[in-house]
C-alpha cells in the first residue's frame, strides 16, 4: 500500500518538475522577445515528447513493474467496464464457486482441521483401548478410574495425564435465577497439562480435586452470557444442581478440548460424588466412563509412549481380572488377552461425535464444492477464450505497434486476476453467510452447535489461494493462446476466424463441464435417494402426533428418593391435559440421541446360558401406556400396569428379536429372563433410529423394584423423557410448560420435540448431504448449460456467413437446426461418455454414507444422464433457432 | 537557430553525468537551471535535451550522488532543486580525472609531435 502511495507521489513530483522546466523555458523565450503564443509552443517543441521523457525518467526509478501493474490494472478495469455482461457473469459464477468452497472449508476447518487453542497441541494424545474381535468399531475411549491412577503412577513418557467426565446438563443457580449449562469434571492437573492460563482468577491447582470439592471454573463465553462479564463473580458462590460451588476463575476465550463441544463450566473430578454419590466408582474395574488424555514429553514419539502405556494397561487388566468375580467368564478372559492401548493424536481435539459424524460428509462436500469451482473456472475460461478471439484485432494491433508478448500476456492475466479477486471478495461474503447457515443445518439441540466458523486466517488464506489459482487456471491458457497471433493475417481477418485447434479447445472445455456436472448430478441423486429411503423405513412406531419433552429432577435439586414422585406427578398432569390421548414416561425416547442402555441376559427359565450364548440386549424402562403412545403394537400378552410398581423380581416385555433369540419357536409369555417374568411381546422397533438393524430389546417397568441394572437408579440420576400422543398440537407446548410448572416451578423442561422432528434430526447428516449436493448439482447443471449456450452462440455467430450460403442454396430450416444441434450433441455425449466411468469410480467414496441404494445406482445414473442431455439440448436449441432465422442476404452482405 | 544546431556536439557517453555534477558544484540548481548552465558555460555549444537530462538527474539521485529538495520559488511554485552530496563530490573528482586522462590520451593521439616536443 505504501509503495502505491510513494509511486503516486513520485509521479506527481515528476509532473511538477517538468511543468516548471517548461514555464522557465517559456519565460526565457518571452524575455528574448518572442510572442506569447510562440513562447509556450516553442518551449514544448524544444523539450520534446513530454510523455516519452516521463517514461524514460520513470525507468530510472527501477520499479517499472509497479507502473506496469498500475497501468494493467487500470486498463483491465476499463476493458471490464466496457463489457459489463462478461464481468458480471464471470464474477458471479466465480463468487458462487469460491463462496461454496470457502463456506465448506470454514466448517471443515472448525470441525476437523483447527488445532486446539493451547500451546504445542501436537503433543496432546487421547487414550483408547481396543477390544476383541479386531475391527474398526471395536475400541473405546472411556476407562475406569483405576486406569487413570495407574497411568499417572507408572508412566514417565508423558509430562502429564488428566482424566475427566461430562456432568452434562446442570442447573446453575445464581441470585435466585436458574439456567441450564454444560458442565465437565476433570482432575486438577487438567488446565496445567493443557497449558492454559486463566483470563481472570485462577484455574485448578493440585489439591482442588478432593472429596467434597467445591470450586468451579467458568468459560469465557458463559461468563459473558450468564454473568455479563462481571469480574466480581470470582470468589462468589453459585449453585450447581442446588449444590454450592465457589467460582475461582475464567478460562481464556475459545478454550475447548472438543471441536464443536463448548463447555460452560468445569468442576474437579471428585465433585461428581456430590451430584451422584457412588462409593464404588473409584475402585470398580471393567467400567468405562472416564476420558483420559495427556501430553507427550518433548522428544518422545507416540509409538514409544504407546508401547509403555500398553504394558501398564495390560498388567492392570490382568490384575483386575484375577480378583474379579467374573474371572471365570470366557469373554472377560478374551478381552484381557486381546485388549491393547492405543494413543490417538489429539492436536485438534478429543474424540467428538460431531467430528465423527461429519468428517467424511464434509470432506465429500469439499470435493463437490471443488468440482463446482472447477466448472465455474472452465466456464470463465471459455468466456475469456471467446473474448480473446473477438479481441484478436486489438491484440494484433498492439503487437504490431511493438507491445511485447509477455507484456500482453501479463495484461490479460491482470484482467483475469481482477475478475478472480472480485469473485474472491464476493465469495468470502457468501461464505460468511453460508458458514452460519451450514452450522444451523447441523444443529439439532435447543441451541446451535457452538462452532466458530467466522473466517479466520486459514479461511482467508484458503479463499485467496482458491481465487488466485482459479484466476491462473482460467486466465493463463486463453492469454497464451490469444497472443499467439500473426499480426498481419489477424488484422486482415478481423474478428471472424479462429484456428482449428482453438475450436477443439472450446469444445473440450464444455465437454469437461458436462463431465463434471454429471458427477455432481449423480452424487445429488444418490444422496437424495438415501434420504428418501431412510424416511420410508418402517421404524416400528408412529411418527406423527407425538410430542416429547425431557425433565431432570436432579436439575431442580431433588434427591433420588423424591424423583419418582415428581415424575409421577408430571405424568398425571400431562395425561389430563385437554387433547391428549395418552401419555407415558421412559428413560430412552424413540430415536434418542442421549442414551443407549445396554445389558446382557445370562439366564432363561432358570437355565444358565453358556458364555457364548449370553444375549446382549438394549433395554429401556417405561411407564404403562408407552407402547400405545408411540404406536408400537403389542403382539401378545399385555402392557405393564400400575400395580407392577415396586414388585419384586418384576415383569418384563420383550420384542420379537429378543423372543426369537431367547426362546426360539416358543410363545414367550410366562417364561422368565434372569428371573423376570415375560408378560408381553411387542413388534420390533428400531431402537437406535432408522439406520439401525432390529436387535433384541428388553423393556422394564420404570418404577419397578430392585435389581442389577435397576431403572430406579436412573430415575433421579438422569433425565427421563415424556411422550404425549395428541389430537391437536396447537398451543400444546405452552400447556405442557404450565402443567410442569404447576407441579414445581423450579423444574425445567428441555428437548421439547415432536417425534417427527426428532426423526428428521436423526437424518441430519443425510439431509445436509442431499441438500447441499442437490444445490451444487443444480448449480453445475446451470453452469454447464451456460457453457453449451455460450459455445453454440459463438459457433452460430461465426458461421453466420456459411449458414447464409447454405440457406441461399436451398437448405431447409430443419437442416440448419440439425447442423447446430449435431455439434451440441457431439460435445455433450463426449462429456457424458467420460463422465460415466469417472462417476462410478468416484462414487465409492460415498458408499459409507448411503442407505438402501448402491453407489452406482442405474436409475439415478440414467436420470442424471437424461436430465443433463435434455438441459444441454435446450441450451443448444436457442442459438440453433437463431441460426434458423438467419437472413441469407444480411448474412452474406455482413461478410 | 539552424546555425546553432549545426554547431552542436553530440555528448560522449558518460560525460553528461560529469557535466551535471560539475554544474552542481557551484551550488544547488533546478533541472532547467542545470540545462541552461551547461548551455551557457559551453558557449551555446552543448545543449542537453530533456529526454537525457531528467533520466540522468533521477538516476544520479538514486545513486545518491546528488540530493534533491523542494523549495518555493518567487512565484510561489514548488521547485525541485538538486544539490551535490559528499559522495557526489568524490564521484566528480573521479570522473574529472578520468576525463582528463581521456582527453590527454586523445590529444596525444591527435598531435603526437606536439606531445614529443613538449616533453
Amino acid at each position: 500500500m505504501k509503495l502505491w502511495w510513494l509511486w503516486g507521489k513520485r509521479e506527481r513530483e515528476l509532473e511538477k518538475e517538468i511543468q516548471h522546466h517548461l514555464q522557465m523555458a517559456a519565460k526565457d523565450r518571452g524575455e528574448r522577445g518572442a510572442s506569447l503564443r510562440d513562447t509556450e509552443a516553442g518551449a514544448r517543441r524544444e523539450f520534446g515528447n513530454v510523455e516519452l521523457v516521463k517514461e524514460v525518467t520513470r525507468e530510472k526509478w527501477g520499479w517499472r513493474w509497479l507502473g506496469d501493474l498500475y497501468q494493467d490494472v487500470r486498463f483491465g478495469l476499463r476493458t471490464l467496464r466496457k463489457s459489463p455482461g462478461f464481468a458480471v457473469v464471470a464474477i458471479l459464477t466465480l463468487a458462487l464457486g469460491i463462496g461454496a468452497n470457502t463456506a465448506i472449508f470454514s466448517l471443515l476447518n472448525a470441525v476437523v482441521l483447527r488445532r486446539l487453542p493451547v500451546p504445542n497441541p501436537q503433543q496432546l494424545v487421547q487414550f483408547t483401548y481396543t477390544f476383541p474381535a479386531k475391527g474398526p468399531e471395536n475400541w473405546n475411549s472411556r476407562f475406569g478410574y483405576p486406569h487413570l491412577e495407574r497411568f499417572r503412577e507408572q508412566d514417565d513418557m508423558l509430562s502429564g495425564i488428566f482424566g475427566g467426565v461430562g456432568v452434562n446438563q446442570v442447573n446453575v443457580g445464581w441470585h435466585g435465577s436458574a439456567g441450564l449449562a454444560q458442565c465437565d469434571a476433570y482432575t486438577d492437573n487438567f488446565f496445567t497439562v493443557l497449558g492454559v492460563a486463566p483470563q481472570r482468577g485462577r484455574l485448578f491447582v493440585p489439591g482442588d480435586d478432593r472429596r467434597g470439592a467445591d470450586v468451579a471454573v467458568l468459560s469465557d463465553q458463559y461468563w459473558r452470557s450468564r454473568f455479563a462479564a462481571d469480574p466480581a463473580i470470582i470468589g462468589q458462590t453459585i449453585l450447581i444442581d442446588q449444590l454450592p460451588f465457589t467460582v475461582i476463575g475464567i478460562t481464556p476465550p475459545k478454550f475447548s478440548i472438543y471441536a464443536g463441544g463448548a463447555r460452560d463450566l468445569w468442576v474437579p473430578l471428585h465433585a461428581i460424588d456430590r451430584f451422584t454419590p457412588d462409593p464404588n466408582r473409584w475402585q470398580a474395574s471393567f467400567t468405562s466412563w472416564l476420558l483420559i488424555a495427556g501430553r507427550l514429553r518433548p522428544g518422545v514419539s507416540l509409538t514409544q509412549a504407546e508401547a509403555e502405556l500398553d504394558l501398564i494397561h495390560r498388567r492392570l487388566l490382568a490384575e483386575q481380572l484375577a480378583v474379579s468375580e467374573r474371572r471365570g467368564g470366557q469373554s472377560m478372559q478374551h478381552l484381557v488377552r486381546e485388549s491393547h492401548l492405543v494413543l490417538h493424536p489429539a492436536a485438534n481435539g478429543m474424540f467428538s461425535g460431531l467430528r465423527n459424524r461429519y468428517e467424511l460428509p464434509l470432506k465429500l462436500l469439499m470435493g463437490v464444492a471443488g468440482i463446482v469451482l472447477l466448472i465455474s473456472c472452465v466456464n470463465i475460461a471459455n468466456l475469456v477464450l471467446v473474448r480473446a478471439s473477438r479481441r484478436r484485432p486489438e491484440l494484433a494491433l498492439r503487437m504490431a505497434l511493438g507491445s511485447g508478448r509477455a507484456r500482453l500476456i501479463g495484461q490479460l492475466l491482470t484482467e483475469s486476476f481482477l475478475v478472480a479477486s472480485a469473485g474472491g471478495v464476493l465469495g468470502l461474503a457468501i461464505a460468511w453467510w453460508g458458514g452460519a447457515l451450514l452450522v444451523r443445518m447441523i444443529s439439532t439441540g435447543d441451541s446451535p452447535v457452538p462452532l466458530d466458523v467466522r473466517p479466520d486466517w486459514p479461511v482467508f488464506a484458503f479463499a485467496a489461494a482458491v481465487s488466485l489459482s482459479g484466476g491462473m487456471l482460467f486466465g493463463l491458457v486463453p492469454a497464451i493462446r490469444g497472443t499467439r497471433v500473426d499480426p498481419g493475417s489477424a488484422l486482415k481477418q478481423g474478428a471472424q476466424g479462429t484456428s482449428g485447434p482453438s475450436r477443439l479447445l472450446d469444445r473440450a472445455l464444455v465437454a469437461v463441464q458436462v463431465t463434471l456436472s454429471l458427477v455432481l448430478l449423480t452424487g445429488a441423486g444418490i444422496f437424495t435417494r438415501t434420504l428418501e429411503n431412510l424416511r420410508h423405513v418402517d421404524v416400528g412406531y408412529e411418527r406423527d402426533n407425538i410430542l416429547m419433552f425431557s425433565v431432570d429432577a436432579k436439575l431442580a435439586g431433588y434427591p433420588k428418593e423424591r424423583a419418582r414422585a415428581l415424575y409421577q406427578a408430571v405424568l398425571e398432569k400431562a395425561a389430563t391435559l385437554p387433547g391428549i390421548q395418552s401419555a407415558s414416561v421412559s428413560i430412552v425416547r424413540p430415536v434418542d440421541n442421549q442414551y443407549y442402555l445396554g445389558d446382557s441376559i445370562g439366564q432363561v427359565d432358570g437355565r444358565k446360558l453358556p458364555d457364548a450364548e449370553i444375549i446382549n440386549v438394549a433395554w429401556n424402562a417405561m411407564s404403562p401406556g408407552y407402547f400405545f403412545t408411540v404406536g408400537t403394537p403389542i403382539l401378545m400378552g399385555r402392557d405393564f400396569d400400575l400395580r407392577e410398581s415396586g414388585a419384586g423380581a418384576g415383569v418384563v416385555i420383550v420384542n420379537e428379536s429378543l423372543a426369537r433369540q431367547a426362546l426360539p419357536g416358543q410363545n414367550p409369555i410366562g417364561h422368565r429372563l434372569d428371573g423376570a417374568e415375560i408378560i408381553g411381546l411387542v413388534k420390533d422397533s428400531l431402537y437406535g433410529g432408522a439406520r439401525a438393524k432390529p436387535g433384541p430389546v428388553l423393556y422394564r417397568s420404570l418404577f419397578q423394584g430392585e435389581g442389577g441394572t435397576d431403572p430406579s437408579q436412573w430415575v433421579g440420576a438422569g433425565a427421563v423423557s415424556f411422550e404425549l400422543r395428541y389430537r391437536s398440537g396447537a398451543g400444546l407446548v405452552d400447556e405442557v410448560r404450565q402443567a410442569v410448572a404447576s407441579v414445581d416451578r423450579n423444574v425445567p423442561i428441555f428437548h421439547v420435540k415432536t417425534l417427527r422432528a426428532q426423526t428428521e434430526d436423526s437424518f441430519l447428516r443425510e439431509r445436509l448431504l442431499a441438500t447441499i449436493s442437490s444445490f451444487f448439482g443444480g448449480l453445475a447443471l446451470l453452469l454447464a448449460c451456460l457453457g453449451v449456450y455460450g459455445l453454440m452462440a459463438y459457433v452460430v455467430s461465426r458461421r453466420t456467413a456459411e449458414i447464409g450460403i447454405r440457406m441461399a442454396l436451398g437448405a431447409r430450416q430443419l437442416g440448419i437446426i440439425w447442423l447446430i444441434m449435431r455439434e451440441t450433441l457431439c460435445v455433450v455425449l463426449a462429456g457424458v461418455a467420460v463422465g460415466i466411468p469417472l462417476t462410478v469410480w468416484l462414487s465409492r467414496y460415498a458408499r459409507a454414507l448411503l442407505f438402501g441404494i448402491a453407489a452406482a445406482d442405474l436409475v439415478v445414473f440414467a436420470a442424471s444422464v437424461v436430465a443433463l442431455i435434455g438441459a444441454a439440448v435446450l441450451a443448444g436449441f436457442l442459438p440453433a433457432r437463431r441460426a434458423m432465422r438467419v437472413d441469407p442476404m444480411v448474412a452474406l452482405r455482413y461478410e | 537557430m539552424s546555425e546553432k544546431y549545426k554547431n552542436r556536439i553530440e555528448l560522449l557517453q558518460g560525460t553528461l553525468d560529469l557535466l551535471i555534477l560539475q554544474t552542481l558544484l557551484w551550488g544547488p540548481q533546478h533541472g532547467y537551471g542545470v540545462s541552461q548552465a551547461i548551455r551557457a558555460n559551453s558557449g551555446d555549444l552543448l545543449q542537453v535535451d530533456a529526454g537525457s537530462l531528467y533520466p540522468a538527474l533521477h538516476r544520479l539521485e538514486k545513486q545518491k550522488w546528488i540530493g534533491a529538495d523542494w523549495k518555493i520559488s518567487e512565484n510561489k511554485q514548488e521547485v525541485k532543486v538538486y544539490r551535490l552530496t559528499a559522495a557526489g563530490r568524490k564521484q566528480l573528482l573521479k570522473e574529472r580525472s578520468r576525463w582528463e586522462q581521456i582527453s590527454d590520451a586523445i590529444g596525444g593521439v591527435l598531435n603526437p609531435a606536439k606531445k614529443e616536443s613538449g616533453s
